[in-house]
């Protein structure tokens, strides 16, 4: 049975013991960490699996499944390339389809960027998927936050100031405004040097 | 590299009167601390800031330092009421040896200072799901967190009910 927390009052059904009231709350949490290939997401997702490893891993003693680590990335999409033709300044041409090579080179950069990142999971008992939209990477991570109702969002921060956050547009920002559920927005470490490499 | 009992990363959770707080709080005890007792991932710290009297009654007219006092004592009521129930909370989900502080300032500014007291780990806030225009004139102290803090941030939003 669902022990959906609601803001009013504990769920009903676990009265007695704080065992049962422990055992029955003790889902784990689904979270999904948002990728792409800058730094600040790889150190998101690190930070996430430490943290968070206690909150999501499975836990055979207690038989309690563990939740699900979703890794998302996403791929702008671009959808017009315009090559403004040599000799007439006025024309131009727009293709619909990203050329082959782009494709192909996008894909490995994909595939290199989820080994990466199942690197950091490996051996922490964590269960993880991954998986790939395309389009406006706010958008889209907010959409998938909905269609697969995990529990948090993770992002990175690039740790932008307000005028380049202004223009550059924040896809932490924007997903802290409308993801439908908890975000976790992790900060680059202030020190460049960390213990691990 | 887990976690030894004396180095237990520090979460704080900044909570004021409003629903969306007590809701977050809620949810972070519920996913964070009630299942793992006695042995919780993190350290708890629980704060609140009460507002400065003089900086809320702001452009007040002439009658300004008669009203401050009473403004003064209303707020410190209020922090007694978020504290009680903080505590109350705790209680309900069995999580013990949570510290609960109080500051006066503003909200934003004390948050920052507390994680960089604290050296915290991770900072909670509650959400209250303003538009950009409410965002620009009342200000947004998730978003302020979420910017400032020497930590990471978690926005616990209240869900709306969907019909």
């Amino acid at each position: 049975m669902e022990t959906y927390v609601d803001a009013t009052g504990v769920d009903t059904a676990a009265t007695t013991t704080t065992e049962t009231m422990g055992k029955q709350n003790k889902k784990k949490l689904n979270v999904m960490v948002a990728m792409d290939e800058s730094k600040n997401s790889f150190y998101a997702l690190e930070w996430a699996v430490e943290h968070l490893r206690d909150v999501i891993s499975a836990e055979p003693e207690t038989d309690q499944p563990g939740g699900l680590l979703t890794l998302v990335h996403v791929h702008p999409t671009y959808l017009q390339y315009i090559y403004p033709s040599g000799g007439t300044a006025s024309a131009v041409y727009a293709t619909d389809s990203v050329p082959e090579s782009m494709k192909k080179a996008r894909e490995e950069s994909t595939a290199k960027l989820f080994t990466r990142s199942l690197e950091i999971c490996r051996g922490k008992m964590v269960k993880t998927e991954t998986m790939i939209l395309e389009g406006d990477p706010k958008e889209m991570i907010c959409q998938a936050v909905e269609q697969t109702h995990v529990d948090l969002l993770v992002v990175g921060s690039r740790g932008l100031g307000m005028i380049k956050r202004a223009f550059l547009g924040s896809v932490s920002d924007y997903c802290a405004q409308h993801a439908k559920c908890p975000i976790l927005i992790v900060r680059p470490p202030r020190e460049t040097s960390t213990t691990s490499k | 590299m887990a976690t030894s009992g004396e180095e237990k990363p520090v979460m704080i959770v900044g909570i004021d009167e409003s629903e969306q707080s007590t809701y977050a709080l809620e949810w972070t005890l519920d996913r964070f601390f009630a299942p793992y007792a006695p042995n919780f991932p993190f350290k708890l710290i629980i704060v609140h800031a009460k507002p400065n009297a003089v900086a809320s009654v702001g452009l007040a007219g002439p009658g300004t330092a008669e009203v401050v006092p009473y403004v003064d004592a209303d707020l410190k009521h209020t922090a007694v009421k978020v504290i009680e129930k903080a505590k109350g909370l705790c209680q309900t989900k069995s999580v013990h040896g949570a510290m609960i502080e109080v500051f006066e300032g503003d909200a934003r500014n004390v948050l920052c200072e507390v994680v960089d007291k604290h050296h915290a780990s991770l900072l909670v806030v509650g959400s209250h799901g303003y538009g950009a225009i409410k965002r620009a004139v009342l200000g947004s102290v998730s978003d302020y967190c979420a910017h400032h803090a020497h930590c990471s941030v978690m926005i616990v939003k209240k869900p709306k009910i969907k019909v």
